[in-house]
Formats: structure tokens, C-alpha cells, sequence
């Protein structure tokens, strides 16, 4: 950078009709062009390299069997549909079933944490200092522990009170794991910055807490409950582990679990698996292109309140 | 007072339904998970007798422990630097409000928001042994042979490094990149007033500013990697040999291959005190590290 600025001081030291002067700030002018193109194109090509995994499985989804092995990077030629048809008409109606499957579970899950964490959350903006500090410090507990270290003491309670292998099961486990401390800091660390004087004048009006939080409270936190939403809902659709264990092989599958217990046998059919694969990734991709700027708004929010 | 106390109790009920929810699917297990580890809790017993210590003497003991912790310490070493060093890297290139880079930024995050098992399923495809990558490479001439990318221990495990980076990547970029937005310009002009150069200014003036950003990519990418499952499962199922199972992978075969709750119990008291430590170590550690810059 100093070999830029040296130069512009020793221009500014000539007269104004120099003739140098122009030459030089046409010379740097092409110079910032170069390098601004340079910038460019590197990062394009950085970036294309490291989407080839999914340019190759997009693409790979309108494209022969035979094409996707002996050219895998290039356009699909001849186009077809085959891929997507198929996945779509398999006897075991993976892709309707588990992407049914799957909406129902993040559905009901975000219908019950959403209202759940967001009034737990004003209740516990409103309780004294050390309550509060004993229940968010309860809550901290499930932004860090493993999945995995209670997934079987879930199970053998589901088992308990009857919703083994069921989903009610693993919707209640969903609502009342980990995935409700996030929602909980996140509406704590929100609920931080509304004003007390809006909830205070209700109170004053004689409002209950009830229509307070519903008609108050609810509108005033509604980025954090897109932030909720989005990252929650993405997350309880991605999940693996918990429905492949909760639900277990009869009770149908999600369409992550779905996937790993049908398509495994057959992966060396590229062009049948990038079908499959295309029509699972659908939803969650197009979701994150049409919320783009809550999804990256709530990804700083949420990491910097976890 | 009437008013502070109808704030107290009157969404009392709700809270409560929530606490009770979170108590039974997350305080309970974990109770649960630590007596079970003294007993030798079966769901093919009937009954389950107090071992004491047992489970975790013979846990200590155990070489898949220490094989499945040094897998898994491989991979959270190399995914966190890897993805924090190329997260930053993206971030900076990327790091500009015209279009083509908005347009980079969007693509570069996609990978984290699939699921592990597709992404697992579509970098199979590329890894395999007749997979997309061996037939490239031989296609240019660039190998004669198909090379088993995971087929042997280190390719497998260097493989699993590589594609849960990939996913991490993508997280880090992002968090990066919102926080060199929030760098405001007129420090990088005092900079360039004061003479500073390229390097001189991203040590001085964008490194100390986005402390906070390093302490979120790199303990959102200690966590992540530590409870690592579904991609193992899917790219290599633990193999060969064993040598790609992680921690998490090794608990999860115990709890639900092997039915011992018992010893499960204990391998998961053990993964949850390594998380406890790495992650509060490392944001001690990178707060410190922001109040001292």
C-alpha cells in the first residue's frame, strides 16, 4: 500500500497543469482496475472450487449414469429427468414419505419451542436476579452437551411413559432438549433489548401477563423468533441421530434417516442418488436462498449470545 | 406489589410445562447417565446391579477408548484450524459489498445448511473407489491406479477431516465475514494515513477487531466436531478397521449395538467432561485473549 501513497504525494507536489499528473492517476487508475480484476477472478475460482461437491451433485442429477462417470464436471448433455422421476416413483416412496415425515417433526416442533421458550423466557426476564441466574445457568447445560449422552436415558424414559418408537416421542425429546436452551438464551439475550416502559404501561392499563406476552411481547421479539425458526428448524431437519435411534426402523423414517437406511445399497448408482439426493436438499437450500439475510442476521445473534 | 407479584406467577404455568419438559429430556438424562455408569444396566437384563468404579476402570483399560479419542482429537485439531485459517481466508476475499461477491458469499455457505448425511452422500460419490475424484484423476493421467481414499486408516480419517471442514467452512466464513463488516472504516483509514501496510493493518487494526468472531467459529467448531456422528456414519461407518470412529460414533455402538447401558453411561460422562473442558477452556482462553487486544 505504501507504493501507492508515496507516489500521490509526489504528485500532489506538482503544479496543477503538469502533465505528469494525469499519466500518473491514469497509470494508477489502471493499476487499481488490474488488481480489482485479479481480486476477482481469484475469488471466483476459490469459490467454484469449493462448491464442485455440489455442482457435481446438482448437476449429476439431470445427467445419465453413464455421463456423470465418464465427464462428471461437465454440463448435463443429454438433459433428463430419469433421475428425478425415479427417485420419485421408488416402491418405497422414500422422497413423499420422508420429506412428509420430515415436515411434520420440524412443524410440530417449532409450533410447541416457539410459544414454550418465548414466554418461559419473559417469565424469566421478570423473576429476581437469582432465579433467574439459577435457570439460565440450567439452560447454558443444554447448549453444550452432546446429543449423544442422553440419547439413551431419553430413550428408556420414551419407553416409560409409552411413546417409544413413536413420533410424539421425539418430537417432546426435540422440544425439550438442547434445542430449547438455544431458543430460551436467544429470547433472554432479545427480550434485554426491548423497553421495560411498553410492558410496564400495559401492566399499569391492568393487562394480564398472558395477553401481555401474546399481544405485547410477541411482536416486539419477532427477529428473534426468525432467528428461532430459521436455525431450529433447520437443524431438527438435518438431525440424524436422534430420529434414526427414537423412531427406530418400523415407524417410517425422516428424510435424513430415510436416505441412510435405503439408499446405502445401491450408492454406486451416482445417477439415482443425485436424484434422490437433489429432492432431499430442495427444501432446506431453497429455505436458506429465500431467508438469506435473517439466516446470516441470525447465525451473528445467535453465536454471539451462545 | 400486586402487579410484581401477577409478573411473577402469571406465565408461571407455561414456564412451567417448559421446565418440567427440559428437566425430563435434559437434567434427568443426564442425572440418569451418571448413575447408570456405576451399575451394569442392560435393556436384556432384567435387573441392573451397582458395579462401583467398574465401568470405568474397564473403560481406561478399554484400547477403543484411547483409539476413538485419538481419531477424534485428530479431527477437532484439524477441522478447527483448517476451517477457522480458510474461514478467515474466504472471509477477507470475499469481503466486499458488490454483487459477484454477494453472489460468492451465498454459495459458499450452502454446505452448512445440509445435512451432514447428504453432504456424507454426495462427497461418497466423489471419494469413492470407481468414485467421481479417482476417475478425474485418472482420466488427466494424474494416477494410474484408483486411490482408496477411504479405504485405509489414515486416507479415511484424512478424508472425514477434509469433508467435516468442508461443512465448517462454510459456518466460519460467515461468522467472519459479519464481523469484519462490523470493523468500522475509519480505523483501516487512520491505518493508511499512518503509513501502514497490507499485513500491518489486518494484524493491528482487523485481527484484534474481530476477536470476538475467532471465539465464536473456533468453539461453535469445537463443539461441532466433538459430537461428531452422522457424517462417519455415512462416508466410512466407523472403518476400516475401526480406525474413523469418534467418540461419539464409539458411545453410540455401545449404548445401542453392544446394549451395555451401563458401560455407555460411562463413555458418555467421559465425552460430556471433554466437552465441558475444551469448551470452556477455549472461550477462557479467546475471551482473555479479546480483553487483552
Amino acid at each position: 500500500m505504501s507504493t501507492i501513497t508515496q507516489p500521490e504525494k509526489a504528485v500532489r507536489a506538482h503544479p496543477v497543469d503538469d502533465p505528469n499528473r494525469s499519466a500518473a492517476r491514469r497509470s494508477r487508475a489502471r493499476a487499481g482496475i488490474a488488481r480489482r480484476s485479479a481480486h476477482l477472478i481469484a475469488a471466483w475460482v476459490v469459490t467454484l472450487i469449493f462448491v464442485i461437491p455440489i455442482y457435481l451433485a446438482v448437476s449429476g442429477a439431470f445427467k445419465t449414469q453413464e455421463q456423470i462417470l465418464t465427464e462428471p464436471l461437465a454440463l448435463p448433455s443429454p438433459f433428463t429427468l430419469d433421475n428425478i422421476v425415479g427417485a420419485l416413483q421408488r416402491p418405497d416412496h422414500l422422497i413423499q414419505s420422508g420429506l412428509l415425515n420430515s415436515i411434520l417433526v420440524t412443524v410440530a416442533t417449532l409450533v410447541l419451542i416457539i410459544p414454550l421458550a418465548s414466554a418461559t423466557s419473559f417469565w424469566i426476564s421478570e423473576q429476581r436476579p437469582v432465579i433467574r441466574g439459577v435457570l439460565l445457568a440450567a439452560f447454558a447445560l443444554g447448549l453444550m452437551v452432546p446429543p449423544q449422552v442422553v440419547l439413551q436415558p431419553i430413550v428408556s424414559l420414551l419407553q416409560s411413559i409409552g411413546l417409544a418408537n413413536s413420533y410424539p416421542g421425539l418430537i417432546l425429546s426435540n422440544v425439550g432438549g438442547g434445542y430449547l436452551s438455544f431458543a430460551v438464551f436467544l429470547y433472554v439475550g432479545f427480550l434485554r433489548t426491548v423497553p421495560r416502559e411498553v410492558v410496564e404501561a400495559a401492566r399499569v392499563d391492568g393487562a394480564g401477563e398472558l395477553r401481555i406476552w401474546w399481544t405485547i411481547v410477541m411482536p416486539l421479539v419477532r427477529p428473534a423468533t426468525a432467528t428461532v425458526g430459521i436455525f431450529l428448524g433447520l437443524w431438527v431437519w438435518n438431525d440424524f441421530l436422534n430420529p434414526l435411534i427414537i423412531l427406530g426402523p418400523l415407524q417410517g423414517q425422516t428424510i435424513t434417516t430415510g436416505i441412510y437406511q435405503s439408499v446405502g445399497t445401491i450408492s454406486t448408482d451416482y445417477a439415482q442418488l443425485f436424484g434422490v439426493m437433489f429432492l432431499a436438499a430442495i427444501i432446506p437450500v431453497v429455505g436458506y436462498l429465500v431467508t438469506q439475510r435473517e439466516f446470516i442476521h441470525g447465525l451473528m445473534s445467535g453465536a454471539s449470545k451462545g | 406489589m400486586s402487579t410484581r407479584q401477577r409478573s411473577r406467577w402469571g406465565l408461571a404455568p407455561i414456564a412451567g410445562i417448559a421446565i418440567i419438559l427440559y428437566a425430563a429430556f435434559l437434567l434427568w438424562p443426564l442425572v440418569s447417565s451418571f448413575v447408570t455408569s456405576f451399575t451394569n444396566s442392560s435393556p436384556l437384563k432384567a435387573t441392573s446391579s451397582f458395579v462401583g468404579a467398574d465401568n470405568y476402570v474397564e473403560l481406561f483399560q478399554d484400547p477403543r477408548l484411547y483409539r476413538t479419542l485419538g481419531f477424534t482429537l485428530v479431527v477437532v485439531v484439524f477441522v478447527t484450524v483448517v476451517s477457522n485459517a480458510l474461514g478467515l481466508l474466504f472471509a477477507l476475499l470475499l469481503n466486499s459489498p458488490s454483487r459477484n461477491y454477494r453472489v460468492m458469499r451465498t454459495l459458499v455457505f450452502i454446505p452448512q445448511v445440509l445435512s451432514g448425511v447428504i453432504v456424507a452422500f454426495i462427497w461418497r460419490s466423489v471419494l469413492n473407489q470407481n468414485g467421481l475424484l479417482n476417475s478425474t484423476l485418472q482420466s488427466m493421467g494424474l494416477t494410474d491406479e484408483a486411490v482408496s481414499w477411504l479405504g485405509t486408516p489414515e486416507l479415511a480419517t484424512f478424508s472425514i477431516c477434509v469433508v467435516v471442514s468442508w461443512m465448517t467452512i462454510a459456518f466460519s466464513t460467515v461468522v467472519y465475514t459479519a464481523s469484519l463488516q462490523s470493523v468500522p472504516s475509519e480505523l483501516y483509514e487512520a491505518a493508511r494515513v499512518d503509513g501502514a501496510g497490507a499485513l500491518s493493518r489486518f494484524r493491528n487494526v482487523t485481527f484484534p477487531m474481530i476477536a470476538p468472531g475467532v471465539t465464536i467459529s473456533v468453539t461453535l467448531c469445537l463443539i461441532t466436531t466433538l459430537k461428531l456422528y452422522d457424517i462417519i456414519a455415512v462416508l466410512t461407518g466407523g472403518g476400516p478397521a475401526n480406525s474413523t470412529q469418534s467418540l461419539a460414533f464409539f458411545l453410540v455402538e455401545v449404548a445401542f449395538t453392544e446394549n451395555r447401558f451401563g458401560y455407555s453411561s460411562a463413555i458418555a460422562m467421559f465425552l460430556l467432561l471433554l466437552t465441558a473442558v475444551v469448551a470452556y477452556s477455549s472461550t477462557g482462553l479467546l475471551r482473555r485473549r479479546e480483553a487483552h487486544l
